[in-house]
């Protein structure tokens, strides 16, 4: 039997600032067949362990479809990301998983695509952005909303300069507080919305900080969105990653097993604090 | 995959647990708790159902006493400083040292150049050893311990007025009374299952609550009255409380006649304290007060309990002595479930005092300068010429060292580093120092300025006796081996006697040293490990045959009658002014304890409260356009340190508060070390500091 | 056999003879296995033996040779404590009419604290650890029904090595309750004090001598292993025991109306005042979710010194501010009524939702351990005397 608790060992091959206290680390596992035998798919998390610090749940920001690394992108808010953050490449770190469920994709193409994001909250939609990407013809619009409080807290700049250039890909950006010589728009990220000129019909990935999410979600519903099309993916305080430890948990879910990606028709925006 | 094979059991897999019965390491209550052991490591820590405190039930922080015993970082071997540097070395090599180095510095400069830190967190057989190390060994009276931060007033003034400066109740006795008086104490943080007691006596039986503190603390949800008293004014709302009783006649005649003296001369003092005057003086509303005065005195079994906010002033002694005045005023003392009960903080302080870690007294406080004692302790000790001067204390100890004049110290479990007020200068001292031992089960701040740091047991790896808050004396047992090469302090104070060339202390196991306790010590006389199973005796128990004392001062006072001794209100030394406005208190919170060295370490208290706070009340911080959680300079005339704002109306208008866990803002750089002039207890409770916003990285952060 | 059953399990003697694994439907998504117990499958024999009391301290020595046996001691003080035999002379204090453990035998599978795996240098070491044929006796029913449910609670989708090898070849003999603390209500949750199917042996008092239950294959196999200790049971015996049965069930005298709290729990039924007053009450010191059955919360921390170390796990839970606040310092349940709610709203709503159980099993720990008298039948007792919306 599968020991879950147990971490294996990776190297960082290479790291990328993306902002302030934010890098992206391109990972790939020790152990060759391993690496080959990992499979995963957009939504879901892995756990990220430093020996002797601690270990955490991290949103793979790569697609599947890019084979033989994981990228996952950490904002230094705790003791563990704060030391990841000062890792370098070629240092070791410990991974298990990938945990959780999945964005719905095979049952979604031909639909128009909306993932909107808040800050640090693009990364778990990356990964399906990519992989939305790489077979582009298969989906309608695929469109970008993206906010941050600062414009420095805009994550995947290089990304987003690909992705703007790209027929088929629409990328609105707008940050809270100007910083920087922003020129850009001033605001929240619903106010990109109705920029967005939406279209009943498609499915919205929606993922950030608490407020900003239940802010979307409600806009959303108020012009006409179908609920059972918003995805929205969660971020609790996480040990076990495998519906043991408790601390995830939301009603009788635990949002490491039974998320932690939820439509918004199952998840009860109003009690998300039980 | 390597599994872990048991090396006990008779066949595989069978695991070695083990549980014994120990007494929890924390606070003052004294919860009786089971430790389970395996394979050397501490894995849980449960209350056990019948013990007369825990009563199946413990705090957050005794539930999980089980995990800093494991930690990594234990000191596991003697350190040596080397070229500056703390190396590991072996005991031998330790202990010569240690012994060498104290009787140089005692041949050269004299005994006083020395001076010992005993610990409250330690055994009283190891306390006992401590001071009989000092005393017998290098005829020394400098041994006090961190009880001269916390009740040393309480010891004074209780002493003066009863004659025993002890908790009068028992802990169970909280369950009868229906008044109780709680001033200076955050019973539910510091003493959690005393105040879950005063909850449930509220709750379910609706007994009095009147709560005397200027902190919006957590028993004021419950109290009838809170009484919020400008930090530092306690005689005056004491006095005021005693003036109303004697105007309106509820005081007990008839006690006072009969079992106390002075009361002619308190009812001359108290005569100006008319609510009038004192709700200038305390800011307390005259109604409240008289309303307080009536409730406590006619109540029939009503309790006084206080704590720091009492004792931590220059004026401490005052503080006790007056609410000693105000329960003997009305009878409030000498029964069941009624009497002054100072809640002890330390797990072993009260023990601590009792096996005479003091600078003027022996175990049982019998007086060093009583020429009887002395030739008691000299002949069961096998030495003469004991000193007859009375020692220094702690805060005396540190000015000392600073001057030069104390050379040699040797400090087992205490951190003053941190803990003891105006830290900066204790630093200095520390340095100053020609020779410091540290004996201690973690590299604590204090450790990092010591010649040898020796590595002792915890609570789990050895056995001996705490004496809790009501006086009882309760055995703690050895669950697992000290990490590596750590042992128990009893045997490294032996060892290090024995290297001093004195036969006198060599043992083979604590209770043979608690033979000695009791053979020297009447309140101890019948305290012999037998006689302790399964959840201790309380002193007074003079023979082997009495049962213990559940309460003090039954049919008359320890001293014969109980003084009445009044006092005049003195203000705080050191009050906010222009440049340093806010009054500053320091505390606990419920979640750490003390320097943190123990709650620190364990996952789910640190986690609670991972970092230091300075409470503002928010008409304050909307003046000063700071918000929560904002980093800000605290400064005092000593010292500033850098903390993040939490908002909060527990504190007034005008002060704020810091709990003084924490080493990365350590509130003890702050505090005023101005003393009590007899307790010499340091004014922790009121200091005054500004508060300044910090500008980081060119813009506010 | 039940459908779904796959295969017996292939450890060797003696290890989990009882467990077999089946493909249960809520995992199989995943496609893992899930286990149960056999004794929920009905192919089982239920012959009533007899066991004298002045056999038991035999049977328990001998069964202490390969086994360990954990049992009731009676300690210092009158403190019953749940712990492995050591040596035979402990039996003198056995102590079968106990009223209540201090802490659930939950602590035998789940310590408070665990290694996961120790480190050095980068290596990493599992500390599993390795089953063992324990035994453990006098178990009350409501301790078996918590037991039970921890045991699926860890078997269930990502199966627990650490807690399936410490429980493994485990066998239960439950002693049922003759003697409750005012605290228990086990007859209101249906747990108690006797238990009607999930043990491997269940002991009934009848004066000089118990009346035996077998449960399950593995508990037929014990007897087996000492059968001239047995005798077999007459009707007037079998008939005795039930009567045992009903009077135990009056002595417990506590009753609350548990199904009409389930059904305000998973209505929604429940006013915030209730769970407010508790959040103001509560010390926090987490005993209720330490000593309840069916909590099973944890935390992960490591430690480390100079490169080596280890990952544990403890007690953890819901009653702790810091428990759900993420690293941005966003607390998704960060006021005090949020949190009472929660603990309620698990036991008596989400368990009984997604398990149709619900957790509490009615032991009455949670006030006997609560510094400040809350405990879930006063919760109940509370509600359920209030006007229901409905």
């Amino acid at each position: 039997m599968k020991n879950e608790y147990i971490p294996y060992p990776a190297i960082i091959e290479s790291v990328r600032e993306e902002g302030p206290e934010t890098e992206t680390f391109r990972i790939v596992f020790e152990d060759e067949g391993m690496m080959e035998g990992f499979g995963y798919q957009p939504g879901q998390f892995v756990q990220v362990s430093l020996l002797g610090v601690g270990e955490a749940p991290i949103s793979i920001a790569s697609s599947p479809h890019h084979r033989g690394f994981i990228e996952l992108t950490i904002r230094g808010m705790g003791k563990l990301t704060r030391a990841i953050n000062r890792l370098e490449s070629g240092d070791k770190i410990y991974i298990r998983g990938p945990y959780g469920n999945i964005f719905p994709f095979e049952g979604v193409k031909g639909r128009d695509m909306y993932f909107i994001a808040g800050g640090i909250g693009l990364a778990p939609l990356k990964s399906m952005i990519d992989l939305v990407l790489a077979r582009r013809e298969e989906f309608g619009r695929v469109v970008l909303l993206y906010g941050a409080r600062t414009p420095s807290g805009l994550c995947f700049k290089e990304e987003i300069k690909v992705w703007r250039e790209l027929e088929g890909m629409e990328v609105r950006l707008i940050a809270d507080i100007p910083e920087g010589g922003w020129t850009g728009r001033t605001g929240v990220v619903t106010e990109l919305w109705e920029e967005a000129e939406p279209w009943r019909g498609g499915v919205a990935y929606i993922c950030g900080p608490p407020t900003m999410m239940k802010c979307v979600v409600e806009k959303l519903i108020r012009t006409g969105f179908n609920k059972e099309d918003i995805y929205l993916t969660l971020e609790r305080q996480m040990k076990c990653g495998i519906g043991k430890c408790g601390h995830c948990s939301i009603g009788g879910k635990f949002v490491c097993i039974d998320g932690p990606v939820f439509s918004a028709a199952g998840a009860n925006i109003e009690k998300w604090g039980r | 995959m390597k599994g872990v094979v048991c090396l006990v059991g008779k066949f595989e897999g069978e695991r070695s647990v083990s549980r014994i019965l120990t007494t929890c390491i924390y606070c003052g209550c004294g919860c009786g708790l089971y430790l389970d052991a395996d394979q050397g490591r501490i894995i849980g820590s449960y209350p056990s159902g019948n013990h007369p405190v825990s009563r199946g039930a413990l705090c957050v922080k005794g539930w999980n006493s089980y995990e800093f015993v494991n930690k990594l970082d234990r000191l596991t071997k003697p350190l040596i400083r080397r070229n500056g540097r703390l190396e590991e070395s072996g005991w031998e090599e330790a202990l010569d040292l240690v012994s060498r180095r104290l009787l140089e510095i005692g041949d050269r400069t004299g005994p006083d150049s020395l001076a010992f830190l005993s610990s409250a967190k330690t055994t009283n057989e190891e306390n006992y050893l401590m001071m009989k190390l000092a005393r017998a060994v290098f005829r020394a009276n400098n041994i006090d311990h961190c009880a001269r931060l916390c009740h040393a007033s309480t010891v004074v003034g209780l002493k003066a007025a009863f004659g025993s400066g002890a908790m009068t109740n028992s802990i169970e006795e909280f369950e009868d009374a229906d008044c109780f008086l709680v001033t200076g104490s955050d019973t539910t943080a510091q003493h959690p299952l005393i105040g879950s007691r005063i909850i449930n006596a509220v709750r379910d039986r609706s007994a009095a609550l009147i709560v005397a503190d200027p902190r919006n603390i957590e028993l004021v949800k419950y109290a009838d009255i809170h009484l919020r008293q400008k930090n530092g004014t306690d005689v005056a709302w004491i006095n005021g409380m005693m003036n109303v009783i004697i105007e309106e006649g509820l005081h007990a005649s008839r006690y006072i006649e009969e079992r106390t003296e002075g009361f002619a001369k308190l009812r001359e003092v108290v005569k100006d304290y008319t609510p009038g005057y004192v709700e200038v003086i305390t800011g307390i509303p005259a109604y409240l007060l008289v309303a307080s005065a009536r409730i406590y005195a006619r109540s029939e079994k009503a309790m006084i309990i206080y704590s720091m906010g009492i004792t931590q002033h220059v004026t401490g002694v005052d503080n006790v002595k007056s609410l000693a005045n105000l329960a003997m005023l009305t009878g409030h003392v000498g029964f069941r479930s009624t009497g002054v009960n100072p809640l002890r903080g330390q797990n072993n302080v009260q023990g601590a005092c009792d096996m005479g870690a003091l600078p003027k007294v022996f175990t049982g406080y019998q007086s060093v300068g009583d020429k009887e004692v002395r030739e008691k302790f000299e002949a069961v000790w096998g030495v003469k010429d004991l000193p007859a001067v009375p020692g220094l204390t702690v805060t005396e100890i540190f000015d000392r060292a600073r001057k030069g004049d104390v050379r040699g110290l040797y400090i087992i479990g205490e951190n003053p580093a941190l803990s003891d007020p105006d830290s900066n200068r204790v630093r200095v001292a520390l340095q100053q120092l020609d020779f410091l031992v540290v004996q201690d089960i973690f590299l604590s701040e204090t450790a990092e300025y010591a010649d040898v740091v020796l590595p002792a047991a915890g609570f789990a790896e050895k056995d001996g006796t705490f004496t809790n808050t009501e006086r009882r004396v309760q055995r703690i047992r050895k669950a697992i081996d000290p990490p590596g090469e750590a042992r128990a302090d009893w045997e490294i104070i032996s060892g290090v006697a024995e290297r001093c060339g004195y036969k006198g202390m060599r043992y083979s196991s604590p209770s043979e040293i608690m033979d000695e306790i009791a053979e020297l010590t009447p309140i101890y006389g019948g305290m012999r490990y037998d006689r302790l199973e399964p959840f201790g005796l309380q002193w007074p128990c003079p023979s082997r045959d009495h049962p213990g004392t559940p309460y003090l001062h039954k049919g008359t006072f320890a001293r014969g009658k109980g003084q009445f001794m009044p006092a005049v209100y003195i203000a705080p030394d050191e009050l906010p002014d222009q440049e340093y406005s806010f009054l500053l208190s320091t505390g606990r919170v419920y979640w750490h304890w003390h320097t943190g060295t123990m709650t620190r370490r364990t996952s789910t208290l640190d986690r609670e409260v991972p970092e230091a706070y300075v409470e503002l009340h928010p008409r304050d911080a909307e003046r000063m356009q700071v918000i929560g959680g904002e980093e800000v300079r605290v400064s005092s005339r000593r010292g500033n340190i850098e903390i993040r704002v939490k908002i909060t109306e527990k504190v007034k208008e005008g002060s704020v508060f810091i709990p003084f866990h924490f080493k990365e803002a350590a509130a003890n750089i702050l505090t005023n070390p101005a003393v009590d002039p007899t307790a010499k207890i340091p004014e922790y409770k009121v200091c005054a500091v500004k508060i300044e916003k910090m500008i980081k990285c060119g813009k506010v952060v | 056999m039940r459908e779904g059953c796959v295969v017996e399990v292939g450890f060797s003697e003696p290890v989990a003879r009882y467990l077999c694994p089946v493909t249960v439907a809520a995992v199989a998504d995943r496609g893992r296995q899930g286990w149960v117990h056999r004794s929920t499958i009905d192919d089982i024999n239920m012959n009533n033996r007899i066991l004298l009391k002045r056999n038991i301290n035999e049977l328990l020595a001998r069964s202490a040779e390969a086994r360990e046996v954990y049992l009731p001691l009676e300690g210092p003080g009158g403190d019953v404590q749940f712990l492995p035999l050591q040596e035979p002379k402990e039996l003198d204090n056995l102590n079968l009419n106990y009223d209540q453990l201090i802490i659930p035998p939950k602590n035998i599978g789940f310590p408070q604290l665990e290694s996961l795996f120790e480190f050095k240098d980068g290596e990493i070491n599992p500390t599993v650890p390795v089953p063992s044929r324990h035994i453990l006796f006098g178990l009350r029913a409501c301790d078996l029904k918590g037991i039970l449910f921890v045991d699926d609670f860890f078997r269930k989708n990502f199966e627990d090595i650490y807690y399936r090898h410490r429980t493994e070849g485990r066998l239960t003999v439950v002693v049922g309750c003759t003697s409750p603390s005012p605290n228990c209500f086990c007859t209101s949750t249906s747990t108690g004090p006797f238990i009607e199917d999930g043990f491997d042996l269940q002991l009934v008092d009848l004066g000089e001598r118990y009346l035996v239950e077998v449960g399950s294959e593995n508990g037929e196999r014990f007897i087996g292993e000492f059968e001239e200790l047995f005798l077999d049971a007459s009707k007037d015996e079998i008939h005795h025991s039930g009567e045992v049965k009903v009077t135990a069930a009056k002595a417990v005298t506590l009753k609350v109306d548990f199904k009409e709290a389930i059904r305000r729990l998973t209505e929604d039924d429940v006013p915030r005042e209730i769970y407010e007053e508790i959040a103001e009450r509560c010390i926090y010191c987490g005993g209720c979710l330490y000593v309840c059955p069916t909590c099973t919360c944890f935390n992960l921390f490591d430690d480390m010194k100079e490169g080596e170390g280890a990952r544990f796990r403890n007690w953890d839970g819901c009653v702790f501010e810091g428990y759900t606040r993420e690293a941005s310092g966003y607390n998704p349940r960060r006021d005090k009524c949020s949190r009472a709610a929660r603990r309620y709203e698990h036991k008596l709503k989400y368990d009984y939702q997604e398990t149709g159980i619900s957790g509490c099993v009615g032991c009455g720990r949670c006030l006997t351990s609560c510094p400040v008298n809350i405990g879930i039948s006063n919760f109940i007792e509370q509600l359920t005397g209030l006007d229901s919306k409905q």
